[in-house]
This record gives C-alpha cells, sequence and structure tokens, in this order.
C-alpha cells in the first residue's frame, strides 16, 4: 500500500466521527455561543451589551465570583488531601493494590445523584449531624446545613478528590523511591523532601488534576442544585434557572460563553505550563 | 517512620470521606418511616421495594437503558475506526482532527443539551430522543477513541503486517489479527462509556420532556416534590449495582488502567 493510499485511508476512517462532532455537537454549541453576542435593542447589532448587563447585576457578579472561589478551594484542598494519601497509596503493597485501585475508582462510577444524597442525608434537618448536635444539647433547635456554600463545598470535594487523587498517584508511581530516600540519606528533613524532590518531581500530575478538578467544579451541576438550591447559585445552576424558570435564553447564553472562556482558559494555562516544562 | 504514618493515616481519611457517605445512603435507603430521617428510627426493604414498582422510575429505567446501550455502540462504532487510523495511519492534520474529536471533554456538557435543544431538536422539531441520543454519542465518542487507542499503541504492527503478507485483505486482518487482540480494551470502552451515559445528568437536564426522562432526571424530578426515602432507596440499588460493576470489571480487565 502506497504513503498516499495511506494516508487516505486514514482519512476515510476518521471521516465519520469527524462530521458527526462537528455537525451535532460543535455546530449547536457555537450557534448558542454566538447568540450571546447578538444584542436586539436599540437594532439588531453584534456587541458585547449582554455581557455588560450581566455583570452590571450584583447577584450575577456574586453568582461569578462564588463559582471561582468553590472551584480555586476545593482544587486547593483536594490536593492537600491527595498528596499524602497518593504517598501511602504508591507504597501499598501489591496484594492490596487492586482492592484500594478498585475504592479509588469506584466512586467515579456511582452515580453523582447517588454520591450527593448522601450529604442530603447527613446536612439535613433531620439529618446526622442535627441530631448528634441535638442530642449533645449543642443547640436547642436544627441548624440549617443545607443549602450552603460550606454543603456545596463539601460535596464538590467528595465529587472531585478521586480526580486529582488517581492523577498524583500516576505521576508519583514514576518517581523512584530511591530518590527520595537519597534526598533523606543526605540530611534532607520531610519536609524538605517534600518540597525540593517530590513537588517539583511530580508538578505535572498536580497541574493534570488541579485542571480537571477546578473544571469540575465549574461545570458541575447536580451538587450545586442539591446542596445550594437556589439559595448557593453557582454559574450552571444559574444557567439552569434562567433557561428552565425564567425563559431568559440571552442571559444564558451570556453563561454559556462564560463556562466555555473559564474551561478553555485552565486547559490552555495547563498547556502552556507543561510545553515549557517539557523545554527546560 | 513517621512521616510514612502520617501518610497511611490520611489515606484512611480519604477513604473514609469519600466512602462514608455510601454507608449512610445504604441506612436511608432501607429505613421504613414516611420522611427522611436519620438515623431512621426503624429499618425494611419498603422502599427499596416501592421504587422497584414504581412506574415513572421503571419508565426512566428503560430510557436510560436505550440511550445508553445505542449511544455505547454508536460511540465504538465512529470511535474505533478513529483510534486504528491514529495509531495506524495518520492522516494529514492529524493535530486538529484531534483538538475537534477531543472537544466534548473540553466543553461543558450543559451546554450540548442546551444548544441541541435550540439549534436543533426546536429548529428542525426533531423528536427529544434523538437530541439525547446525539448528545450522548457526542459525549462518549472521546471516551472510546482514547480507550482503544492506547491499546493498539502497544499491539505490535508486524503481526498486521504478516496477515498482510500471506494474503489477507486490510478488512480481513482488522477483523481476524486486530480485534481479537484489543478486545478487552474494546469492551473496557463499552463499560465505561455506558456507565457514563448512565449517569449522565447535565447533557439530558435539557433534553428531556414529556414522556422521555432519564433516571437521573427522573429521580432529581422526584427530589423536588417528595422528602421521602426512595432517591435514598434508588441511591443505594445504583451503589450496589456499581460497586458489583466495578469489583468485576476491575477482576477481569482491571478496568481502572484505561480511566
Amino acid at each position: 500500500m502506497s504513503v498516499h493510499q495511506k494516508k487516505w485511508n486514514g482519512v476515510m476512517l476518521v471521516m465519520p466521527a469527524l462530521i458527526f462532532t462537528v455537525v451535532c455537537f460543535l455546530l449547536p454549541v457555537l450557534a448558542l455561543l454566538l447568540d450571546a453576542f447578538r444584542v436586539d435593542a436599540p437594532a439588531a447589532h453584534w456587541g458585547l451589551g449582554r455581557f455588560v448587563d450581566f455583570f452590571a447585576e450584583p447577584l450575577n457578579r456574586q453568582v461569578f465570583l462564588r463559582t471561582l472561589r468553590i472551584a480555586a478551594l476545593v482544587t486547593l484542598v483536594s490536593a492537600l488531601l491527595s498528596y499524602p494519601a497518593a504517598q501511602a497509596i504508591v507504597r501499598v503493597a501489591p496484594r492490596y493494590r487492586g482492592m484500594v485501585l478498585g475504592m479509588m475508582i469506584l466512586p467515579l462510577m456511582v452515580s453523582p445523584i447517588a454520591r450527593t444524597y448522601a450529604w442530603i442525608v447527613l446536612f439535613g434537618r433531620n439529618g446526622a449531624i442535627n441530631s448528634i448536635l441535638l442530642s449533645l444539647g449543642l443547640t436547642d433547635e436544627p441548624q440549617r446545613l443545607l443549602f450552603s456554600e460550606m454543603a456545596v463545598f463539601v460535596g464538590l470535594l467528595q465529587l472531585l478528590l478521586p480526580l486529582m487523587l488517581m492523577s498524583l498517584v500516576s505521576s508519583m508511581e514514576n518517581l523512584s523511591r530511591d530518590i527520595t530516600l537519597a534526598a533523606s540519606t543526605l540530611g534532607a528533613n520531610a519536609w524538605q523532601v517534600f518540597t525540593r524532590v517530590t513537588l517539583p518531581l511530580t508538578q505535572e500530575g498536580l497541574i493534570v488534576g488541579g485542571t480537571l478538578v477546578f473544571t469540575g467544579c465549574v461545570t458541575a451541576y447536580v451538587t450545586p442544585a442539591l446542596l445550594g438550591g437556589p439559595k448557593v447559585l453557582m454559574l450552571e445552576t444559574l444557567l439552569y434557572q434562567k433557561v428552565s424558570v425564567e425563559s431568559d435564553f440571552g442571559t444564558a447564553n451570556v453563561i454559556a460563553v462564560i463556562l466555555v472562556l473559564m474551561t478553555l482558559a485552565v486547559n490552555a494555562g495547563l498547556k502552556r505550563i507543561s510545553s515549557s516544562r517539557s523545554t527546560v | 517512620m513517621k512521616e510514612g504514618l502520617f501518610s497511611r493515616a490520611m489515606l484512611w481519611l480519604v477513604f473514609l470521606f469519600l466512602l462514608g457517605p455510601f454507608v449512610i445512603v445504604f441506612l436511608a435507603g432501607f429505613s421504613a418511616g414516611d420522611t427522611l430521617a436519620f438515623p431512621p428510627e426503624s429499618y425494611s426493604l419498603r422502599w427499596i421495594g416501592e421504587v422497584l414498582v414504581a412506574d415513572e422510575f421503571q419508565r426512566a429505567f428503560r430510557t436510560s437503558l436505550e440511550i445508553g446501550l445505542l449511544a455505547t455502540v454508536i460511540a465504538l462504532l465512529l470511535g474505533v475506526p478513529v483510534a486504528y487510523a491514529m495509531s495506524r495511519m495518520p492522516p494529514p492534520g492529524m493535530g486538529a482532527i484531534k483538538q475537534i474529536l477531543t472537544s466534548p471533554l473540553i466543553i461543558p456538557a450543559m451546554l450540548v443539551g442546551l444548544g441541541l435543544l435550540r439549534h436543533f431538536v426546536l429548529l428542525v422539531d426533531a423528536p427529544v430522543f434523538l437530541g439525547l441520543l446525539i448528545g450522548h454519542i457526542g459525549l462518549l465518542t472521546p471516551y472510546a477513541v482514547r480507550v482503544v487507542y492506547a491499546s493498539l499503541v502497544n499491539l505490535r504492527v508486524d503481526i498486521e503486517e504478516a496477515a498482510i503478507t500471506l494474503g489477507a485483505s486490510r478488512l480481513q486482518t482488522f477483523f481476524l489479527i486486530v480485534l481479537p487482540n484489543i478486545r478487552s480494551a474494546v469492551i473496557a470502552a463499552f463499560f465505561l462509556a455506558f456507565v457514563t451515559s448512565f449517569n449522565q445528568v447535565p447533557v439530558s437536564l435539557f433534553l428531556t420532556g414529556p414522556g422521555i426522562s432519564t433516571l437521573p432526571i427522573e429521580m432529581l424530578g422526584h427530589m423536588e416534590n417528595s422528602f421521602d426515602p426512595s432517591i435514598a432507596a434508588l441511591s443505594t440499588l445504583l451503589v450496589l449495582f456499581t460497586m458489583a460493576f466495578v469489583l468485576v470489571t476491575e477482576k477481569v480487565l482491571g478496568i481502572s488502567k484505561y480511566m
């Protein structure tokens, strides 16, 4: 088979998926995004008017900042928890390995509704935490725990932590134990070994995991919907409310553009960091 | 070693945080009361039984199953040829093609649902089911490509060349030589894609309508109107089902290496 023929075959094999993705997936989304730049009044024209209106509304600004704040916090805390846990996982004896991996991927495969539901049971008015508080006499009446930023934070952390954990485990597996051992033999304390050796060498896993967790927070719907409710809106729940409650498609399109820009920015940042690393 | 002790303790804490909530869902799912309270006053199989016979959940389960199976099969039919081309005969502009094909992983899924609703279902008056199916296929195709590609890269090219030298056609070689060798990756891709579709919420959110609802969407709707433990019971069933599923696929396929 000639090189030319081979290329042609490759094109034919890729074509169906390519056409499908462009026509059925990208075009509808692009049309949606373009609509955000169309302003109707006073005369129909293209512009950023809708964005100006969106950010002029204090509630929208609040939702935007809350989304960033929660996503950043979840990313940070998941990294802090995952580093020591990942270190323990790579040291697990091979025969328990499968079990530990299974425990790590199980939460990822369970329906997000089932996973979020546990927190409703815990945080609800008649939930576990309120029962404990009442029986200990720490409070006289059930506390409002659900529909708070704290509840959304905890729910998202539980939802997305496994992604950070998996990404750190896979980059630590490539880090030879000898290197950290050498560092400590040469007199580094545990903290120095971590900051000078482990952290720089697992940077890539941290960045990949961080991107997954951050974008996961920004684009999560179920968790903020169930644990935040209409009181603690994030961008995705605000978008849903605009469409299904207010039929305000104009604002929904603006949120859509903001969501895409946020995920693209994080992914582009990731690519830049990893490519600048590989050239060093 | 002190440091090892600290990280082991953290691991247990993390697993408690990740898996502990499932225990709570189980206890709530087996409660006998009319409303959700924790801890439940008494335990029974009452709600498990009720969700199994409830019409709306049965119908939604069937829709989820249909969408999941159809979308997964079509995603594999689209994705396996791409994975093969990428690993054996990359077409010109592979970088750009890859970017387009993996875009469903980057685009927030809710926008896909909204885009398909506004610019497909409403535009050409298409059935909602079709919109739902298209959204799911698009979402699953990148998974199919990624898992199968990873396996094809590790498969030696010589055995295919040997088959061709011995007179087999390209097509025969693929079905008789390549496919049997990447079988477990294809099965793993099938399972991963199906689970992804079955649990999917944001894409389906705007693409459900009268008479068509997937199980997760039906569960969300039920939660808005009622505080009975039926969602806890359904969640219990889903968690148990997933546990069995992960156990089997991890044992047979080692599915964690494909994730």
